[in-house]
């Protein structure tokens, strides 16, 4: 017993297995991405639709009642296979390149979390299938990674910030198979069966989710909501003074290449003081001169980093938004990303180890220059 | 000048590797005159499409129906064929080709084209 469908094809209506309209439909739409760029690609479709109605037709007058596969299968043998048509037909060399280019775009791979190959977000499923590894390997590296402490906020980062492959086309990209003719032509061509049982496969991931993974699901929808919340609120909080905060920053950066070109400790403290003040407004400034000059340059570096990244980002955002930039490239993002975490990092050693109180037998004040006594974590 | 001979040989040896294919020279060949075939055909009378595929198939022209459709598009576009929908015993109404007076021209353009073709051909063939 099988499922059937009705549909309009051509202007008669017919019975049709679901199999059968399955490949009848992924036979027409690779035939439609084909003719897309052609002048009459909608009478061209026609036609097909038209003569494959046809054709149909006389089965159904032989007293079939239904299409099955096996028919729609003989009506595409003799339409002709997408790869058939497509090689008779005369292509110009300019179509032929511009073909060649589209091939070549779209099998680009993309980073996705994998919904099919999870324990806990998918990560390791996602970042196995677009390196070509094994799931497993990616798995234990990440827990012998764990060892850095910076590993496992990578792994939430990651989790919240790359996409989960939804739908066939971005679970075909994440292993980086184009989702063009090719492909749809494979599925049409040699053996419908196996390719898309496979991609139904893909569609129906679901698989039931112990408990401790929905936790993980509910907890990571959790956090990243209040993140988006949270974003939305700061940049609505910062849109007024975000030009503001961004041409001091241009003033305090000037004024630390002129400190670095004159070598003067005094600017330099002074770009820290700008960039520290808002964090630290109690730090006793006298004392920043006793610090080693290597810390102080690498500590305004860090800092105008830390918090230049985000608002250059935020007002790029805007502008994108706004005015209709560009958006930013995908690896300028990543570079952007890593360098803000490196910067962060920096800033909070740093900050920590030159800005908190000491305690002395002086008693307890702010920024002496004693390396033993500090706190350190170097 | 050794350079360039040996150039020259590396592009003939290109070209034969290329082309020397007894099928794909037939298929180039057969390409090229199914533009001129169709335009033939309609000039004896208007026909359905099925009856113009039906015809190409029995001379072996094209393989695959689907051939066909965008290259009859492609010549109704250019204005060398037009159609009309007619009433068909079975089924809903089919678009009838016929040839257009531009076509006519265009037809006459390559009838001179294929005569001249032939006796190139017939020229090389018996000298």
């Amino acid at each position: 017993m099988k499922k059937t469908l009705t549909v309009n094809l051509g202007g008669t209506v017919f019975h049709i297995d679901e199999d059968a309209y399955e490949l009848l439909d992924k036979y027409l739409s690779n035939l439609r991405i084909h003719f897309k760029k052609e002048e009459g690609s909608d009478e061209i479709m026609n036609d097909f639709e038209i003569r494959i109605s046809e054709l149909l037709n006389e089965r159904i007058r032989m007293g079939y009642e239904v299409i099955t596969l096996e028919q729609v299968e003989d009506v595409i043998k003799r339409m002709g296979k997408p790869e058939e048509i497509f090689g008779e037909e005369t292509f110009t060399e300019e179509a032929k390149e511009e073909y060649k280019v589209k091939i070549e775009t779209t099998a680009k791979r993309r980073l996705f979390r994998n919904p099919d190959d999870r324990i806990l977000g998918g990560v390791s499923g996602g970042l196995a299938a677009y390196m070509g590894w094994d799931p497993t390997a990616v798995r234990i590296a990440w827990i012998l990674l764990t060892f850095f402490q910076i590993t496992i906020p990578i792994y939430i980062i990651l989790w919240l910030i790359v996409p989960l492959a939804n739908t066939a086309a971005e679970k075909l990209q994440m292993r980086g198979e184009s989702v063009t003719i090719e492909n749809i032509g494979k599925t049409v061509t040699d053996g419908f069966e196996k390719v898309s049982a496979d991609v139904n496969d893909y569609i129906n991931s679901g698989k039931p989710r112990t408990a401790m993974q929905k936790f993980g699901d509910g907890f990571v929808s959790v956090i990243g909501f209040i993140i988006k919340v949270l974003g939305v609120l700061i940049a609505i909080a910062l849109l007024p003074p975000v030009l503001l905060v961004l041409f001091i920053l241009v003033v305090v950066l000037f004024a630390i290449i002129i400190g670095l070109i004159g070598g003067g400790i005094g600017l330099l403290g002074g770009g820290v003081g700008a960039a520290f003040g808002g964090i630290m407004p109690f730090m006793d400034w006298n004392t920043i001169g006793t610090y080693p000059e290597g810390a102080l340059i690498i500590a305004t570096i860090a800092s105008i980093l830390a918090i230049g990244i985000p608002l250059v980002a935020l007002g790029y955002l805007i502008g994108v938004q706004v005015f209709k930039w560009k958006a930013m490239a995908p690896s300028a993002k990543w570079v952007l990303l890593v360098l803000w975490l490196i910067a962060l990092a920096l800033t909070i050693v740093l900050g920590i180890n030159y800005g908190l109180p000491v305690i002395d037998h002086h008693g307890w004040h702010w920024n002496s220059f004693h390396p033993l006594r500090r706190i350190s974590f170097w | 000048m050794y350079c360039i001979v040996h150039r020259q040989y590396i592009y003939l040896h290109y070209q034969t590797q290329k082309a020397m294919n007894a099928e794909n020279v037939k298929s180039q060949m057969r390409k090229g005159t199914l533009e001129y075939c169709i335009l033939l055909l309609l000039k004896k009378e208007p026909a359905y499409t099925s009856d113009i595929i039906q015809k190409l198939q029995e001379a072996k022209l094209i393989v695959v129906e689907g051939t066909l459709y965008p290259l009859l598009t492609r010549l109704k576009n250019s204005e060398l064929l037009s159609y009309q929908w007619v009433e068909s015993t079975q089924g809903p109404p089919r678009k009838y080709y016929k040839l257009t007076e531009k076509g006519e021209l265009f037809l006459g353009e390559l009838e001179l084209a294929w005569q001249e073709l032939n006796n190139t051909i017939n020229h090389i063939r018996n000298n």
